[in-house]
């Protein structure tokens, strides 16, 4: 038993290691700087708390709660048991040998942590030192990353002059770091049944008083926030300088997300009802009072939102994953590039020669062009969902991946008409009246907070149809789709209309999204639409929780807004999206506001009672999300 | 009278074998007809030929005087048949109330425009959807269930909202791929007593699959059976128990030779 | 089984009647645009009989190292009906690796020694590389995939794009955009002259070496109590384990085998294309999953002429269509595409068609 919970120890400590490792190789100590060797000794007590966190869980008999989202609570998603609930309550005191056993593992755990990575960075610092250039690659890691690691400067390990001492440092600060995590677990293993009474009863004397506190502090948050963003931009307040736009950038996505969450906070009804103007209404304001970069960047985060709401109807509502969905972003671009910018491309000049138009003046307007690309890009959605309308899952996914990267590669090629790598160049502004928009508000608008407006406007309109739709026998029979494809077919649902509809209306909000893109860009070259497009598309509406819109706009705000607002940390964005798409894979596949459907099957199937109360209100509290529909809750509760 | 279904020397090859072969069956307007036969003699198959998930390679098909050969599944519903699943598959994550309107959906008729502006006439119809489907359920023995999630459904219920669903589609003639199956005896008297009512109340034809004799011998009003594919016996219950090549075929001299063939079959 | 839901979905396609004439006439439109291109275009360009040899061979090598990544796809399709998307990069890392051991090889100046010295160097280095790949291999299946086993579909592929971008960045931020160039050892730089067909000797010794590898794999496969195992897995995951056969060891080491291969995939490739870069595992993977689908996914025999078939097709197809070698890719993708339209069981069949859904 000492063995095995050794061996186990050391394991925690090399998977700690392991990470670790992958931290110094990606750059990240450099990044840090000085601080580095705690950060990353703090990282790694991490691992082993959550390790030992299932360590004590196990012994104690109660698996640990996976989370709301994870597979074991999922009927039909599982075929081995999944009831985990006749666990045994903890002990109330623990017995001294339980303790020192923790903080041995622990110790241990964080010294083969420390250990491995003094030897790493001593390998590294030697070989620096002795002059020895092993690649490339190291040589790029060893002199900032180790320096910050060992807590020398670069010049100290090219003269080979650390001391050891340095290195011991480093082990006894992950010795540390793991004698903390193990404090911390055996701790909160001792006192949680003393906590919990603890929770019991406060809630049980103020419940519901500290309840309704809490919650009106959640919903006046983001008014107070707004409020906050409103006064910062008033001339002579600043803060912390020159950063003080970024800090205004942050408070608003936090704002916006912060939202969602009042809404979901307040009850339905009137409540809700009110919250929702006025969120509308504050988010309304926002590209008033915002600057030109916040605009640019709300901007793009909502031309995404638009984006996400419909690639959501293709892949959450229809279930057809496509990765190919930048093709009609791109459709959409183009579209409206060709008909407004002059000389768009030889091809197009020349056949706007041939009609006898002048081309150098825009053709259509952006109002009179929206009809077009939106028409363009359904037809492009029609055209690709034919020829996969018998794929099913993985294979579409794969195809639809193909017909992005060919449009793309057509957009490079075809240099006639798309003027290929050089883009397109001086895409006409957005009029309102053939008048700029800071005519007509007296210049209180930016060009970008005019863009920043239109994409929250045009969000509101498709989330506004995309959840009627839902909402219709259309949703559905999308959704009946999804579950059954034949058993949809036979109970009477036209497989082809209604998979191409959903191409189709999603190609048609992407051609929407696209063609505002476009006119915020002003110029457009084909790498604007590369597969990344598509991913980031496909990452927020999963990071958000699947078909819920309220979730699009908050895994917009967190995937599109937050990299603006940590530019320096902006070369590890992609990395991380990636690593979060692959542990919201595992760990909460229905996302971080998942929708009410998904929600239901995460809830215990004992609650949910015949008056499906819970349906009801989860999907009306979604409509008021967008902000929009104000009878729609009422609407809902009455129909089901 | 002409019959309401007509199979005509419907058959059906897999590869090498033929699991439907040559079948003729007739089934008159409200009607209880059952189909039986020993595991492997092409019933599923047969289904499966009527509502269009498999087209036959030879013979007709005749609904009501017209052709279902070639017809999508979807256009076959719209005809008037509908029909449940053996192994039940109902849609899992929806409620029992939304598994009923999707049954209902080749009924409704309101433009997807109008659901996006919610026009007085499609709030209406989706308003008389969900009556109807929520007197679907009461009428199945589901009343009080409509906001349960299917799969957290009991085995019995979810069979009995398979046929709410199947109703949903208004029928006239009403496919049961052994609705009994699974169940113990009171749920089976639940479902048999569903039959008749199915046929009483809303007058619509039922033609079943079921394995349970007892079932089969006490509301069919006439019996099919196939075997390997063909059919070999057809007539009221009592004369198909008298049958002897049914008695062969279900407990024949070579029971076990059957048995190997089916399993390599598989 | 005739009433099983497998069945029945496999004939649910069956009676749409006016989609298959649909796709009838497209085809026949597709084959028809195809002749005439080759008649009218390709083959009046009047190129001499060389050309086409040297493209064919050039093609057959390209077809080779697809073979070796299709292997992989094909092997894990066959266990776990999921597409291991990210197989592309793991045969990237084997690239880069091998790039790394070369280097390292060079710094020692065994590439310029006796030829026993530079083959026992080349080998090592593919050895290393494939060591590396089947590292990145087993470490996805154990973080990526297991927990997602029972999961909906859609679940596991959604995490396998993730680890494939993961991946991809990763090394990007570790090594670097710029290119890693392979320098090739002077014992094979050269090449054989058989008229005015010239043979690359790394072309010859890629398509060897491939051949041999995927030999080796259908041995494994055929003859051992692994393949055994591998096999009754691919039939049925519950019932093998009821037989005693450990599933999830018999994942790794398929996860391990296709690693292996798409390793020494990678290591060749760099040989081939002289440069590796973080993103030069996509587009061999994408094409590579072509390969398996043109042959019949999850169909081993299938994946080997699939991606020979691919690598003649990408390597002839521009000149004799007269289009830009630009759009070689883009016949690559609408082959991929015009195959599971008209024939999604692939040309030699999908083993285990009935499980696909």
């Amino acid at each position: 038993m000492p063995v095995e919970s050794a061996t186990r120890a050391v394991r925690t400590g090399l998977v700690a290691f392991a990470f670790l490792a992958y931290l110094i190789f990606i750059g990240v100590p450099g990044k840090i700087g000085g601080s580095a060797l705690p950060v990353l000794a703090l990282i790694s007590a991490l691992f082993i708390w959550l390790a030992l966190r299932r360590e004590s869980a196990a012994l104690s008999g109660t698996a640990v709660d996976p989370g709301p989202g994870a597979y074991q609570k999922k009927p039909g998603w599982e075929i081995g048991p999944r009831d985990t609930s006749d666990a045994s309550p903890f002990v109330d005191h623990l017995p001294f040998s339980v303790v020192t056993g923790f903080v041995l593992k622990g110790v241990l755990a964080g010294c083969t942590t420390g250990l491995l990575i003094a030897v790493l960075s001593g390998v590294s610092a030697t070989a620096m030192g002795n002059g020895v250039s092993i690649q490339p690659v190291f040589d790029k890691i060893v002199p900032v990353n180790v320096a910050a690691l060992i807590g020398v400067s670069p010049g100290q390990i090219a003269q080979a002059e650390v001391p050891l001492l340095r290195f011991v440092l480093q082990v006894l600060f992950f010795a540390g770091a793991g004698l903390l995590a193990a404090l911390v677990a055996a701790a909160a293993r001792s006192s949680q049944s003393q906590a919990e009474q603890l929770a019991r009863l406060t809630t049980r004397l103020s419940g519901p008083t500290t309840v309704n506190v809490a919650r009106y502090a959640g919903v006046a948050l983001p008014f107070l926030l707004l409020a906050y963003i409103a006064w910062l931009g008033l001339p002579g307040v600043s803060v912390f300088g020159s950063n003080e736009g970024t800090i205004r950038l942050l408070i608003t996505l936090i704002a916006t997300g912060s939202g969602l969450f009042a809404l979901r906070l307040s009850l339905p009804g009137r409540e809700r009802t009110v919250v929702g103007v006025l969120l509308g209404l504050g988010v309304l304001a926002m590209p008033f009072i915002l600057d030109q970069f916040q605009n640019s960047v709300m901007g793009l985060v909502f031309i995404f939102v638009m984006m996400g709401l419909g690639l959501n109807i293709v892949v959450g509502y229809a279930g057809l994953l496509d990765l190919g969905y930048v093709a009609f972003f791109a459709i959409g671009a183009y579209t409206y590039a060709f008909l407004s910018a002059p000389f768009s491309s030889p091809y197009v000049s020349s056949l706007l020669l041939l009609l006898g138009v002048a081309p150098e003046s825009p053709l259509l307007g952006y109002w009179m062009a929206l009809p077009v690309a939106m028409l363009t890009a359904a037809a492009g959605g029609i055209l690709l969902g034919i020829p996969v309308l018998r794929m099913r899952g993985d294979y579409l996914a794969i195809v639809t991946l193909g017909f992005g990267e060919i449009i793309r590669l057509f957009m490079l090629n075809l240099g006639e008409l798309t003027n290929g790598p050089r883009g397109i160049l001086e895409i006409s502004q957005p009029a309102l009246f053939g008048l700029s928009p800071s005519s007509v508000t007296f210049g209180l608008l930016s060009s970008q907070g005019w863009i920043f407006l239109l994409a929250l406007v045009s969000s509101a309109l498709v989330a506004f149809v995309a959840i009627r739709l839902n909402d219709s026998r259309l949703g559905r029979a999308w959704f009946a789709m999804q579950e059954d494809e034949d058993v949809a077919e036979a109970t009477g649902v036209h497989l082809v209309r209604t998979k191409l509809l959903a191409f189709a209306i999603g190609a048609t909000f992407a051609g929407m999204a696209g063609q505002l893109y476009a006119a915020r860009q002003i110029n457009i070259f084909p790498e604007n639409f590369s597969l990344f497009v598509s991913i980031d598309a496909l990452a927020l509406i999963i990071v958000g929780g699947i078909g819920s819109p309220a979730g699009i706009v908050l895994g917009a705000l967190a995937l599109k807004g937050l990299p603006e607002v940590l530019r320096g940390v902006d070369e590890y964005r992609i990395v991380t999206f990636a690593a979060l798409l692959v542990i919201m894979m595992i760990v909460r596949p229905a996302g971080i506001l998942p929708s009410a459907r998904r929600r239901i099957q995460i809830n215990d199937p004992n609650e949910m009672g015949p008056d499906s109360k819970i349906v009801s209100d989860g999907e009306a509290e979604v409509v008021q999300t967008a902000g929009v529909a104000k009878n729609a809750a009422n609407g809902q509760e009455e129909a089901m | 009278m002409t019959a309401l279904l007509s199979v005509q020397r419907v058959t059906k090859v897999f590869g090498g074998l033929t699991a439907v072969d040559g079948v003729d069956l007739d089934i008159e307007e409200r009607s209880i007809t059952s189909l039986i036969g020993p595991n492997g003699a092409g019933k599923t198959t047969l289904f499966n030929c009527l509502t269009g998930l498999h087209r036959p390679e030879v013979g007709e098909i005749l609904f009501s005087g017209s052709s279902l050969i070639g017809l999508r599944p979807d256009e076959i519903t719209d005809r008037g048949v509908a029909r449940t699943y053996q192994n039940i598959r109902l849609f899992g994550r929806m409620t029992a109330l939304e598994n009923v309107l999707v049954g209902q959906h080749l009924r409704l008729e309101a433009s997807h425009w109008s659901a996006v502006l919610r026009t007085a006439r499609q709030q209406s119809e989706e308003r008389a959807a969900r009556e109807l489907a929520r007197d679907l359920l009461d009428f199945v023995g589901l009343s009080g269930r409509e906001g349960v999630v299917s799969t957290n459904l009991p085995y019995g219920d979810q069979r009995l909202l398979e046929v709410a669903r199947a109703l949903g589609s208004r029928p006239r003639l009403l496919l049961l791929d052994e609705p009994a199956a699974g169940m113990n005896p009171s749920e089976t008297d639940r479902m048999m007593d569903l039959v008749h009512r199915l046929r009483d109340e809303k007058g619509i034809t039922v033609f079943l699959i079921e394995h349970d004799m007892k079932v089969v011998m006490s509301i069919s009003e006439s019996v099919a059976v196939l075997d390997y594919g063909e059919k070999i016996a057809e007539g009221t219950p009592e004369e198909v128990r008298a049958n002897a090549r049914v008695v062969e075929a279900y407990l024949g001299p070579e029971v076990e030779v059957q048995e190997a063939t089916e399993s390599a079959s598989h | 089984m005739t009433s099983s839901p497998a069945t029945v979905q496999a004939a649910g396609t069956e009676g749409r009647t006016s989609l298959r004439q649909f796709t009838r006439v497209l085809g026949a439109v597709i084959l028809l645009f195809v002749i005439w291109r080759v008649t009218t275009v390709g083959l009046s360009e009047g190129y001499p009989a060389s050309f086409w040899i040297s493209q064919a061979l050039n093609g057959l090598v390209l077809g080779g190292v697809y073979a070796l990544v299709a292997l992989g796809y094909t092997l894990v399709y066959g266990i776990l009906f999921m597409i291991n998307f990210a197989h592309g990069e793991v045969m990237m890392i084997g690239g880069i690796t091998g790039y790394f051991a070369l280097q390292f090889a060079q710094a020692r100046g065994w590439m310029e020694g006796p030829w026993a010295v530079v083959v026992v160097a080349l080998l090592l280095i593919m050895f290393i590389g494939m060591a590396a790949s089947v590292l990145i291999g087993v470490t996805l299946e154990r973080l990526a995939y297991r927990p997602l086993r029972q999961a909906p579909r859609l679940v596991p592929l959604i995490s396998a794009i993730g680890a494939s971008l993961f991946l991809q960045y990763s090394v990007l931020l570790i090594f670097g955009v710029s290119p890693h160039s392979y320098r090739k050892p002077a014992l094979i730089s050269g090449g054989l002259r058989l008229g005015d067909v010239f043979i690359p000797y790394t072309g010859a010794i890629i398509f060897v070496t491939s051949i041999l590898l995927m030999l080796a794999l259908y041995f494994i496969i055929q003859r051992t109590k692994l393949g055994r195992a591998m096999r009754a897995v691919a039939e049925d995951r519950s019932t093998a384990s009821l037989m005693g056969v450990d599933v999830n060891a018999v994942i790794v080491v398929t996860f391990m085998l296709g690693s292996a291969l798409a390793g020494a995939a990678g290591v060749m490739l760099g040989f081939h294309n002289t440069v590796v870069k973080f993103n030069s595992g996509f587009l061999p993977g994408l094409k590579a999953f072509t390969a398996a689908v043109l042959g019949g996914i999850g169909n081993i025999p299938g994946a080997m002429f699939g991606a020979l078939l691919l690598g003649l097709i990408e390597a002839i197809g521009p000149s004799a269509l007269g289009i830009p070698t630009e759009y070689k890719d883009v016949i690559a993708f609408s082959l991929l595409v015009l195959i599971l339209i008209f024939r999604p069981t692939g040309l030699f069949g999908e083993v285990l068609s009935e499980k696909k859904a």
